[in-house]
């Protein structure tokens, strides 16, 4: 509370020490006016008018009024970046006032655009961070089902990695990797709301997708991206992983309705490689015994080929806006209905969004609300669906009259035979239902007793509420093989966020110094609950309530979880301008976080950026082309607070009634002390940014490149502990350093300029270079190295490794030897003398025998493993075209990676003989044919592909007329058009973590669809 | 007008501002913590149950969730289970067939510096000391006064949870001290968040002897009501299993201590079940042979390791065994006998009347085939009166740690080794034992068979896969060197020589980086 008080008393003093506005000696006169554009008119609102000392921002309308200009002759000046300085001479005589209409002649307007940062906005060509804002008319067309989509490939050193899924999780990277065990995501801001803090920086709640599904993408204006530490470290606790700001769309001009409907359909790309029916029964007669043969069949399925679909979908959007003298407003509603490739996979929207900005007492006072409310409802493709298809036998045949359920099943009931995929997904039900709304109030005041001041407030909710239900009938051969009988899970969860944020903004009304200076300063706090119960119930007496009614059950687990977070936060930025050449920002963050222990609570997050625009200083006169030129410098620190709630507690967890104690005849639900951290810290990352924007010919050639280096140290993971040290052997800590360094080039050129009704062609291109690694784990850590990717195939079998000196999540595989045709090696090579090679074969093939001796001990144990590789794309790269011709348009977007690397786990787990020699044989991937294994070599670095790819995001056919005098537009839209890639799975994007192991096959996209305003 | 509400809305922006707060105070609602989980006095009995649990369960959800070490997959986890494997799979009695990383080596003594298994069995032996450290901080004199807890009921249990939360930790010790030599002793009063330092083997010896024999008073009594719980009983049996090897970790020997304490627990109220195989079956707590078991149940007490692994892990899927008649759902095809074990048993000998032949070959080609070695169910799901145990996947079946056959096989070779006691006694518990093996005198032996050798074989047929054989073979001499070499010994199937270190299992490599007070095991 103390330090409250200071602070808000710094701000008081900040007011009061603002000098009011000069007192004349003599009678002065007012200048006042308006700014427009030569070329369009229109008022342009934020350019500065100034005579002598003094001077004025324009207002949203353009106009402008100087108070006490002293009488005589001076020269006033209208300047705006993007624009042509204007200089007048004026006379004024005292008590009089002055008008002065002022037109700027435009040179680079796009430097001039505002640009959303954090709490406040920037003209474009005065930002000095690594900050992209990318608009709705760049945004990615098709279908599109989550925000995070409308922007990949467009800004350079954003990761946007899909799951294919429609409407699937979505993992963004922002300048690689940020940590290794908190949490990855960037902070989302929709409208000033910050989202998810509960979990950490982004997200929130859903019902097992996306958690942003709630946010229709039609309604959306700008998305911006804050890349670096300089920008975005106003946001300071949760912004070590990047800021994306949201802003939705709202009204304009005249009351206008507009209809938007799409349909579209998907069919899948690419599936797993697998034996067709007569390689599988050959492979069966080969390496099975009598057992597994006399189970084949003469059917010919293709599993895959029954479990996929075309999926079939439609959206439409329809909305209301206008604006008055006072009030803009915008009512929209959108509804979507999208099926998945795999069938039962279906993803329905309903959303409803509102903005409301209402202006009052002589535009004092601004009052905005932004509401947005939805209700998504999934189906998912039950699991298992993917897996048994890879598995199941196409001798087989998928139905059986003579079976319960109608559907064929491996004979024998045993354990370990694939379950039909076709029964699990006419039987089984997975699906769930995610309510969600998210709108705040925000107003802001221009303070009466102090001109440039303005108090801010904003007030935000986001409330979720969530229900999955999951049932398995006892019938499914899941079931009976393990008698486990039916099973019935639900989860009926939810989530209240709120945040309160103050600020002020003072925008000094005269120079300081040779400059102008604006100052932000407040105060935010959030806090979150959720309350996440579940049930469970298996052995089900009856199959038929389906999961909607409860059934009596021989187990039942029921389990609450309650959780609270706050977070409360101080910031302040003092940005200053010298006639937008010399820039400087200069911000701060202290927050608190509850997810530490009281020593360790507040983290303070700095930030320091500088720009300088040479394009504006006199020795660049003679470049005559140039329109902008100007050399950035970012420093920043930023925080991850995004772990689990409560690990500085001595908290004791309850045991379940499953695993009791016996004492005598009684059983005795245990309870056990967790391990705990008293001491966690802040994981902090640090980052520099070196940059330069660049512009020719009055920006039709514009572009910007960024080199950058951020370390993150006291890296918050789960990790070991000595024993003894703790109770249990893992504890979250800060253990270690990691650093991420790279380049970012975009380019944007209008490559062929829009003469009248003529072909006009713009080029985007972007370029980002990543390369991370692992600095360092402590010492005391008590590890070196800490293993990842826990892959199917075998039990526990983890392929990836955290180890200093390498990228994070590299592959730690053994070398496989390869023979003179490239293929792994399989055969007996040497047997073993006293637990060391002796070089005469022992007529069994082992690990010995094929993979390379690496630590040099004429043994070959899990000492032998190595970093070989990382999944994280070394370059990426896209390029979208955007050409048009009269009322035709034609868009593309290109994307490629380079020197990504996938692991190839459907390959890897079935791509062994030893697979036909379950109770009933296993289906194989087809790279058992090269390999020849009889045993699975999961660690062989054979599986790791590289998984290089050029892709054709999409392409777009649009073409607008006016239909008795109303704008149509009429468009189709191809996504995933075509992959070029050497990887030979599903799909080379598998991931954030290259593990490709049944993954949801990429889908491609045929979408046609219509627009009309009226 | 506009003045006074410009004026009334800046003043509450203020005081909206001046009544936010710095206050980050947040406590768990839905858990307990220490601050108010014993203000229930029913928390000292469910804290001792999960130390039980422990052994037997591999989190706070069965069969799996919320796991209590971390690093290795949870079934794996499993305290038993990695105790089995470190006792059975390198010596002559086990091979299991799959390939998971670092599991193969254990058949062969091949196993790494960071062999995940040894690194498992590691955390498990300090999990279980350090509860039982906690426990015991927890239940002190001054705590309960402090707490309030004066009731003589009340301190009496707790009397008695703290000498068994004592046994606990004396077992895990000796497991820790058999498998690991040279470790930390961390007792309640050191205090959490310090590096403990390295002791001597007979250090940890000192201390586990002296723990055991200091509790044996308060422990509970022997008998149905205690099932599962640790008596006197087995305090005198893990006595007797210290004294017995005490040569082999303090390099003094004491087969007197280990006679006496085998006489003792001969003494108590045990005796043998008539029916050989009913100590591995359902119901095997009703056997009145059993002293310490640990406790399995199909709905109560649920885990991936443990006795599923066991019984699941011995039944083969291919091979025309039926999973159903052993109780379960399926067989995981893993664990069969290595040949050396096979040809222990004679015929007559009922012992082996559960092993399963049919398409299994006796030497093991492949390690990785499951047909290779003879199936040993020796574990099963179904009651002595062959009914299914509760669940078809998590079993009823009790595993075995401490039982009378035991210690009368150790007398008899505690007498050998010149422990005193008496001859007859030691021939007689021992023919006790071929009776009811062969189910009549066919199996007697006489005075002049009772060799140290022979006790060494007996101990493999009577004991087979109960988690004892690495153990004997040390105290034998014959775990590592020439001396015996069986299939799959150093990696090859004939069978080979081993380097002496191999008696000890490797000091986890991130302890040694973790933890600067230690240093590795000699040959590693």
């Amino acid at each position: 509370m103390r330090r409250l008080h200071y602070f808000m008393g710094a701000l008081v003093a900040l007011c009061c020490i603002a000098p009011h506005p000069l007192h004349a000696q003599q009678p002065t006169s007012t200048i006042r006016g308006r700014v427009t554009d030569n070329t369009t008119q229109q008022p342009i609102s934020g350019a500065t008018v100034t005579v002598g000392g003094r001077g004025v921002v324009t207002q949203a309308d353009g106009r402008y009024t100087i108070l006490g200009v002293p009488a005589g002759s001076d020269l006033l000046r209208a300047r705006m970046i993007g624009y042509t300085l204007v200089s007048q001479p004026i006379m004024v005589a005292g008590g009089d006032t002055l008008v002065v209409d002022i037109a700027l002649t435009g040179n680079a307007v796009t430097l001039s655009e505002v640009v959303v940062t954090g709490y406040g906005e920037e003209r474009a060509g005065n930002i000095t961070g690594a900050v992209t804002q990318v608009s709705a008319e760049e945004f990615n067309p098709g279908r599109v089902i989550s925000a995070e989509q409308l922007i990949q490939s467009k800004i350079p050193g954003v990761h946007i990695v899909d799951n294919n899924e429609p409407g699937g999780g979505i993992a963004i990277r922002t300048r690689g990797a940020a940590t290794v065990g908190a949490g990855n995501d960037p902070l989302y801001v929709i409208d000033g709301i910050p989202v998810g803090i509960a979990r950490g920086a982004g997200g929130g709640l859903s019902a097992g997708r996306n958690p942003l599904n709630f946010l229709n993408p039609n309604d959306i204006e700008t998305i911006t991206v804050l890349r670096d530490g300089s920008s975005a470290a106003i946001y300071g606790a949760n912004a070590a992983s990047g800021v994306v700001i949201i802003q939705t769309k709202s009204g304009r001009n005249r009351p206008q309705f507009e209809y938007s409907g799409t349909s579209s359909a998907s069919t899948v790309t690419r599936l797993p490689d697998m034996l067709d029916a007569n390689q599988y029964r050959a492979a069966v007669m080969a390496y099975g015994d009598t057992t597994q043969q006399n189970q084949l069949l003469n059917a010919n399925t293709n599993w895959f080929d029954l479990v996929n679909q075309t999926g079939f979908g439609q959206e439409h959007n329809f909305s209301v806006a206008g604006s008055g003298d006072r009030t803009t407003w915008r009512l929209s509603t959108g509804y979507l209905d999208q099926a998945g490739i795999l069938r039962s996979t279906e993803l329905q929207r309903l959303s409803l969004g509102l903005n409301l900005q209402h202006r009052m007492f002589d535009d004092r006072l601004l009052v905005r609300t932004s509401l947005r409310g939805s209700r998504v409802f999934d189906r998912f493709t039950p699991g298992g669906v993917l897996s048994n298809a890879a598995q199941m036998g196409p001798t087989q045949p998928a139905f059986d009259s003579t079976a319960p359920t109608g559907f064929y099943d491996w004979p024998g009931n045993r354990l370990t035979s694939a379950d039909n995929p076709l029964a699990i997904l006419a039987l089984a039900k997975d699906r769930g239902t995610t309510y969600r709304s998210v709108g705040n109030l925000q107003a802001a005041y221009d303070l009466p007793f102090a001109r440039g001041l303005q108090a801010n407030i904003n007030l935000a909710y986001d409330v979720t509420r969530m229900d999955r239900v999951t049932f398995t009938p006892s019938v499914l051969h899941s079931q009976t093989k393990t008698g486990n009988g039916g099973s019935d899970y639900r989860a009926n969860q939810s989530e209240v966020n709120s945040t309160l944020e103050t600020y002020l903004k003072y925008a000094v009304p005269f120079d300081v110094g040779p400059g102008r200076l604006d100052l932000t300063g407040g105060y935010s706090f959030s806090q979150s609950a959720g309350d996440y119960p579940w049930y469970l119930a298996s052995g089900l007496t009856t199959d038929v309530l389906g999961g909607d009614g409860v059934a009596a059950a021989t187990t039942v687990q029921n389990f609450r979880d309650i959780q609270e977070s706050r977070l409360v936060s101080f910031f302040g930025r003092a940005n200053y301008n010298v006639n937008d050449r010399y820039l400087a920002s200069l911000s701060f963050r202290r927050d608190g976080s509850s997810r530490f222990g009281p020593t360790n609570q507040w983290g303070t997050f700095p930030a320091l950026s500088l720009g300088w625009r040479l394009s504006e200083e006199s020795f660049m006169d003679n470049v005559a082309s140039l329109s902008d030129l100007k050399l950035r410098f970012g420093w920043g620190r930023t925080g991850n607070q995004a772990i689990p709630n409560y690990q500085q507690f001595a908290a004791y967890l309850l045991g379940d009634a499953q695993s009791q104690a016996q004492f005598g005849s009684e059983f005795v639900p245990t309870m056990r002390p967790s391990s705990y951290n008293p001491t966690i810290k802040w994981e902090s990352t640090e980052s520099v940014n070196l940059g330069v924007d660049f512009g020719f010919m009055n920006q039709r050639v514009s572009g910007s490149l960024d080199w950058y280096t951020k370390k993150t140290s006291d890296l918050i993971f789960r990790a070991p502990v000595p024993a003894g040290y703790t109770i249990g052997n893992y504890v979250w800590r800060n253990i270690g350093t990691m650093r991420n360094r790279g380049v970012e080039l975009a380019l944007s050129a209008q490559a062929l300029s829009p003469s009248e009704g003529g072909l006009r062609w713009t080029a985007d291109f972007t370029a980002a270079r990543n390369s991370n690694e692992m600095l360092s784990i402590y010492p005391s850590a008590g590890t070196t190295t800490v293993l990842t990717g826990l892959v199917a195939g075998g039990v526990g079998t983890f392929i990836q490794v955290l180890q200093p000196g390498q990228p994070i999540n590299s592959f730690y595989v053994y070398q496989h030897i390869r023979g003179s045709d490239g293929r792994p090696i399989y055969e007996d090579r040497t047997g073993l003398t006293n637990g060391q090679f002796n070089g005469t074969p022992d007529g069994t093939i082992n690990e010995q025998d094929l993979y390379v001796d690496i630590n040099g001990d004429n043994v070959i144990n899990q000492d032998d493993r190595r970093p070989f590789h990382d999944p994280a794309p070394k370059w990426i790269l896209g390029h979208s075209s955007y050409f048009t011709y009269g009322g035709l348009e034609l868009n593309f977007t290109l994307r490629a990676y380079l020197g990504n690397y996938v692991y190839n786990n459907v390959a890897s787990n079935l791509g062994t003989y030893a697979e036909v020699t379950r109770g009933s044989p296993y289906n194989l991937h087809a790279s058992v044919l090269e390999t020849d294994f009889t045993t699975p070599q999961y660690l062989s670095d054979y599986y790791v592909e590289e998984a290089s790819f050029l892709r054709m995001d999409n392409i777009t056919a649009a073409y607008s007329f006016d239909y008795r005098g109303q704008p149509v537009r009429a468009f189709a839209t191809v996504q995933s058009a075509f992959t070029l890639t050497g990887y030979n799975g599903v799909d080379p994007t598998a991931g954030v973590n290259g593990l490709d192991n049944n993954i949801y096959p990429r889908s491609r996209t045929f979408t046609a669809g219509l627009g009309v305003r009226f | 007008m506009n003045r006074i509400l410009s004026k009334a809305l800046t003043g509450a922006l203020l005081m909206v501002v001046a009544a936010a707060c710095t206050d980050l105070g947040v406590e768990p609602r839905s858990t307990v913590t220490d601050v108010n989980v014993f203000r229930d006095q029913a928390s000292y009995r469910a804290f001792i149950a999960k130390i039980y649990a422990g052994l037997a369960v591999s989190g706070q959800q069965g069969p799996h969730g919320q796991p209590d070490i971390e690093g290795i997959d949870e079934g794996f986890s499993q305290y038993l289970r990695l105790y089995w494997e470190l006792q059975e799979l390198p010596a002559d009695a086990a091979v299991i067939a799959w390939g998971d990383v670092g599991l193969p080596e254990m058949n062969t003594q091949l196993w790494a510096v960071n062999n995940n298994f040894v690194g498992g069995m590691y955390y498990r032996v300090f999990y279980q000391v350090v509860l039982a450290n906690e426990f015991l901080r927890q239940t002190t004199e001054a705590k309960l006064t402090e707490r309030g807890h004066t009731s003589s009921a009340l301190r009496a249990e707790i009397t008695q949870y703290r000498a068994e939360a004592r046994f606990l930790r004396a077992l895990s010790y000796w497991h820790g001290l058999d498998f690991f030599g040279r470790i930390p002793l961390l007792t309640e009063a050191d205090i959490l968040g310090t590096l403990p330092p390295q002791r001597t083997p007979t250090e940890v010896y000192d201390f586990v002897v002296s723990e055991l024999n200091a509790i044996l008073a308060d422990l509970p009594a022997a008998g149905p009501a205690t099932y599962g719980r640790a008596t006197a009983g087995a305090a005198q049996m893990l006595l007797a299993k210290l004294y017995l090897n005490a040569e082999v970790y303090t390099g003094t020997p004491n087969y007197t201590g280990a006679l006496t304490a085998a006489s003792a627990v001969i003494a108590g109220p045990y005796s043998l079940t008539p029916v050989y195989v009913n100590n591995f079956l359902a119901d095997n707590h009703t056997s009145p042979e059993i002293i310490f078991p640990v406790t399995q149940d199909g709905l109560r007490t649920r885990t991936w390791g443990a006795m599923t692994f066991l019984i699941h892990a011995s039944i083969g899927y291919n091979d025309g065994m039926s999973p159903g008649s052993y109780g379960v759902d399926g067989g995981w095809g893993g664990i069969r006998l290595k040949p050396e074990a096979y040809q222990l048993f004679g015929a007559g000998d009922t012992r082996s009347s559960y092993f399963y032949t049919p398409n299994h070959t006796v030497g093991v080609a492949a390690l990785g085939e499951f047909r290779n070695g003879i199936a040993a169910p020796k574990f099963s799901n179904v009651t002595s009166t062959a009914a299914p145990g509760s669940h078809s996947q998590h079993v009823d079946t009790d595993f075995p740690m401490f039982r009378l056959a035991d210690a009368y096989l150790m007398y008899a070779e505690a007498h050998l080794r010149g422990g005193g006691g008496n001859a007859t006694t030691a021939l007689d518990y021992v023919n006790a034992l071929r009776v009811r093996a062969y189910g009549d005198s066919t199996g007697v032996i006489i005075a002049p068979q009772l060799t140290l050798d022979f006790i060494l074989d007996e101990r493999g047929r009577e004991l087979l896969w109960e988690a004892h054989r690495r153990n004997d073979l040390i105290r034998y001499g014959r775990f590592t060197g020439s001396a015996y070499t069986w299939s799959w010994k150093g990696g090859t199937e004939a069978g080979g020589s081993t380097p002496d270190h191999l008696k000890l299992y490797p000091i986890p490599a991130n302890e040694l980086i973790g933890n600067p007070n230690l240093t590795q095991n000699q040959g590693y």
